[in-house]
């Protein structure tokens, strides 16, 4: 029996975001999540459209993709900036 | 402490009603306070507080276990598109997502979550349809 076989449904979905860092994002991992994200829906955008199928589901994932982009903008622009070394 | 607020004693009420202390945890520690609201968000339960912060079900005491969670399939293209527009307008107005318990973080977190499970399943689905 697999693990995913012993699992609940809630269990499950608890595990695979625990792992991918998703249940509490630390506050200074909020870009490389993001980012994270991003690979996940560029990849199944590319199965979309390699396959010329799910117009739908294509345009939703180029839509969260648009949206993924413009918040790891914005949460780049507030990220608090490293220490200068030319001032340590 | 109002003298309206209920104190929360077993499981069997869950979720806890609005007014209800609660007791969760913090950054500092654990915390009581009294419940404003429940939302569902795209994946989970945030609980709204007195004071605004947002916190997710599983931080707070007594929820039972394991977590109810929303099937992403439940949620509809009207109500991402409306999260979506909220995290970019909040984004745009310079709210901080690095602000923990707030609305911005609370959001983010949930979106984020919902997107990783949305398109991580579909590409399971593709890799079970093609064994």
């Amino acid at each position: 029996m697999s693990r995913s076989d012993e699992e609940t449904e809630e269990q499950q979905v608890w595990r695979v975001l625990s792992e991918a860092g998703l249940v509490e994002i630390r506050l200074d991992e909020f870009a490389e999540r993001i980012r994270d994200v991003k690979r996940i829906v560029i990849v199944r955008l590319r199965e979309l459209l390699d396959f010329n199928s799910g117009i739908q589901e294509r345009e939703s994932a180029a839509h969260s993709l648009g949206t993924l982009k413009g918040l790891e903008l914005k949460v780049l622009a507030h990220a608090p900036k490293p220490p200068d070394p030319s001032e340590m | 402490m109002k003298s309206t607020a209920k104190q929360l004693r077993t499981e069997a009420n869950w979720p806890p009603e609005e007014g209800q202390i609660i007791s969760f945890k913090s950054s500092t520690g654990s915390e009581t306070t009294i419940l404003k609201e429940v939302r569902w968000g795209l994946v989970w339960r945030d609980f709204i507080l007195e004071d605004g912060r947002v916190i997710p079900e599983h931080r707070i005491s007594g929820c039972p276990q394991p977590q109810v969670w929303r099937k992403i399939n439940e949620v509809t293209d009207h109500e991402r598109e409306e999260c979506e527009e909220r995290l970019l307008s909040m984004a745009g107005a310079g709210m901080d997502p690095r602000r923990r318990d707030q609305s911005f973080w609370a959001e983010l977190n949930q979106y984020l979550a919902y997107t990783y499970l949305r398109f991580k399943q579909a590409e399971y689905k593709v890799r079970d349809a093609e064994r």
